[in-house]
């Protein structure tokens, strides 16, 4: 079975025509009987949408507008995040504007991280994970992922399969680094969101670029197989979406992209070579480690791991 | 020997014992702090009396001379009371306090004992800023008429190596006793004061809420000198820089001449760290005292603040940066406040 993502080039800054175009070439057909919504963005720190890290808050006005216009304006919708090991939701919501819209909107903002979590596992390439989950998102009638294209180091890209990490209610996902990949799949094994509608108004490569894009799908998995590709990836030598097809969350062969090109936007996205940066940091970790063992001298705490 | 009590181990409290534990002359004979994480790594470092509540270091240690304290601005005051009523020397983290009333009590107790106190404002032991002191006072540059100072970074906001999450004080007024204004405008307006070497006042502000928070996360502040030099100061948290990246600029422009900032640094703080960690190498392997920090560049000022604070003790001279001094910059800051503040009511009644 085809697995649809649309990419919409968002004209005149009509987020809600460019939504809903989204959604149609995306083939989602909103559920029946939708009580509770829940709506995840991506806030993993205190950094403004224009640096292409968090998720804009006029993409998420834009999706409320969307379902209310779908269910009506008594749909309790809940606009959710989780506490990060540097990031306080609270603040985040503040910083980022989502309190000011909520305000305007008259939704709930709600930390996935308080209240009590549900103790969940997953088999990930013989890794047996736990993550603590929030009930909220497990019974949500409609639970839709916003979630950012970024570059990252660890895992190369990060989009809709790493914005279901971000909501895992613990904290220090940190304790998670060691094994992300495996982590990242596992936690989609437990949620899945209904829609997942990407923020691509800015993109953040090696440094944000205004793409002005929105892309829809009902996989998270087929929706990072074409990111992986606007970001200069193949997606078959991303680990955890490589790890994906081998645990049959998805298969690559189904996926389908609507409506602009990927290579349009694939040539514009600022590429990292991680090979290099990576190496670079260790290096220069491991002189610092070096250097302070022959000379005793002072490395600020600011550079301890 | 000077007796060394460290008050507060956070990010800067253990940079500065750190510092200590380097320092020819000083000893560090007691560490203060409630987290149990940042009292083991004291431990490992080779402090061996610690202390949850730092009111225990300074009442019931009979060693300690000298206190460094790096503790939230809410609890400045009051450490610092105690500190000196309990005959010690005291550095304290910037700012003095954080309002000048505090300020005033802390100066009064300063010259009732009779004790050493210096501020951290650490601006000032940075070799570039030195040098451009120096030249400003060689003439090359004529007369001061202006200077620029900005410093944007995240402030609060710097996410480490080892995430950690902001502490809540930093965004309650209350506690904190402001935002990026009182965080780092006491650095740049004490650098204005330490330039012009004259008594200033505010002549405009204008305070900034990028963020949405409590405290104002952005400031632009002009003041003016008695002798009519004016100084423009613009500071804020709300860039995603990480170092060496820093947006930190200083400009003083004369009527002979200029001079910025940007001429007394490093180009590039790579090559500068290799330079001088080699240097450094070369002096342990001749068995020589290495320079602590200086492969940092900016970071080396925390050493140098400190030496300078025991030299003042064994010397029995002036502090670099005295109490007084850091009044007078928490006064232009409280006007600044004032002014800034009073602008947001008229807006808001227009």
């Amino acid at each position: 079975m085809n697995s649809f993502v649309s990419l919409v080039r968002v004209q005149n800054s009509d987020l809600g025509q460019s939504i809903s175009k989204a959604l149609d070439l995306a083939s989602f057909k909103f559920p029946s009987s939708v009580k509770s919504v829940v709506i995840k963005p991506n806030l993993c720190y205190y950094w403004d949408a224009a640096t292409g890290y968090t998720t804009d808050p006029r993409v998420v006005a834009a999706i409320i507008d969307c379902v209310r216009e779908e269910y009506g304006k008594d749909v309790a919708i809940k606009v959710a995040e989780a506490d990060a090991s540097a990031m306080r939701t609270k603040y985040a919501f503040k910083v980022l504007g989502y309190e000011k819209m909520a305000q305007d909107k008259k939704v709930e903002l709600f930390n996935l991280s308080e209240g009590e979590l549900e103790e969940k596992t997953a088999r990930v390439n013989n890794h047996q994970l736990q993550f603590k989950v929030n009930p909220l998102l497990l019974n949500a009638d409609l639970f839709i992922s916003v979630p950012k294209p970024k570059l990252m180091k660890i895992v190369k890209i990060t989009c809709a399969m790493k914005n279901i990490f971000g909501c895992i209610g613990t904290p220090r996902k940190v304790i998670y680094h060691k094994h992300l990949n495996e982590a990242v799949v596992g936690i989609n094994k437990i949620l899945r969101p209904h829609l997942t509608i990407v923020d691509g108004l800015t993109a953040l490569g090696r440094f944000p670029v205004k793409l002005n894009l929105l892309m829809a799908g009902t996989s998270t998995f087929s929706v990072d197989w074409v990111v992986s590709q606007m970001m200069g990836y193949n997606p078959s030598k991303v680990q955890f979406l490589k790890l994906s097809v081998a645990e049959n969350i998805e298969n690559p062969r189904n996926v389908v992209t609507r409506g602009e090109n990927v290579a349009e936007f694939a040539r514009i996205i600022p590429k990292e070579k991680f090979i290099s940066t990576g190496f670079l940091w260790y290096l220069q970790f491991k002189m610092l480690g070096a250097y302070q063992k022959i000379t005793g001298d002072i490395i600020p705490p600011v550079f301890q791991e | 020997m000077v007796n060394v009590g460290v008050i507060g181990l956070g990010r800067m409290g253990m940079l500065h014992l750190m510092s200590c534990l380097n320092i020819d002359g000083v000893k560090v004979v007691a560490a203060s702090d409630p987290s149990t994480k940042a009292l083991k790594k004291a431990r490992k470092l080779g402090v061996n009396v610690l202390y949850e509540d730092y009111r225990d270091l300074l009442s019931k240690n009979s060693e300690v001379d000298a206190v460094v304290i790096s503790l939230p601005n809410f609890l400045h005051l009051e450490s610092v009371r105690l500190a000196l009523e309990a005959g010690l020397h005291v550095f304290i983290e910037k700012p003095l306090a954080k309002n000048v009333e505090e300020c005033r009590e802390i100066v009064r107790l300063v010259e009732k004992t009779g004790k050493k106190l210096t501020v951290g404002n650490v601006l000032r032991f940075e070799e570039g800023i030195i040098k451009m002191k120096e030249t400003l006072n060689s003439g090359s540059i004529g007369s001061l008429e202006v200077v620029t100072l900005e410093e944007i970074i995240n402030g609060p906001f710097s996410h480490p190596r080892n995430p950690a999450p902001v502490a809540d004080w930093w965004f309650d007024p209350e506690k904190s006793g402001g935002g990026v204004l009182l965080d780092l405008g006491c650095h740049l307006i004490d650098l204005f004061r330490f330039f012009v070497g004259e008594e200033c006042e505010v002549d405009f502000s204008s305070l900034e809420y990028f963020f949405n928070l409590p405290v104002e996360d952005g400031a632009i502040v002009m003041l003016r000198s008695s002798n009519s030099v004016r100084g423009i100061i613009n500071v804020g948290w709300y860039q995603k820089t990480v170092y060496p990246q820093f947006d930190f600029n200083i400009m003083l422009h004369g009527n002979s001449g200029y001079l910025s900032i940007n001429d007394f640094r490093p180009k590039n703080l790579y090559t500068y760290a290799v330079k001088e960690g080699t240097k450094n190498i070369l002096r342990k392997l001749t068995k020589r005292k290495i320079r602590p920090l200086s492969y940092t560049y900016h970071y080396e000022g925390f050493y140098k603040e400190l030496v300078s604070f025991f030299d003042c003790i064994r010397n029995d001279s002036a502090p670099a940066v005295s109490a007084i001094e850091g009044m007078k910059t928490i006064e232009l800051i409280e006007q600044a406040y004032e002014y800034g503040n009073s602008k947001k009511r008229l807006a808001s009644l227009v």
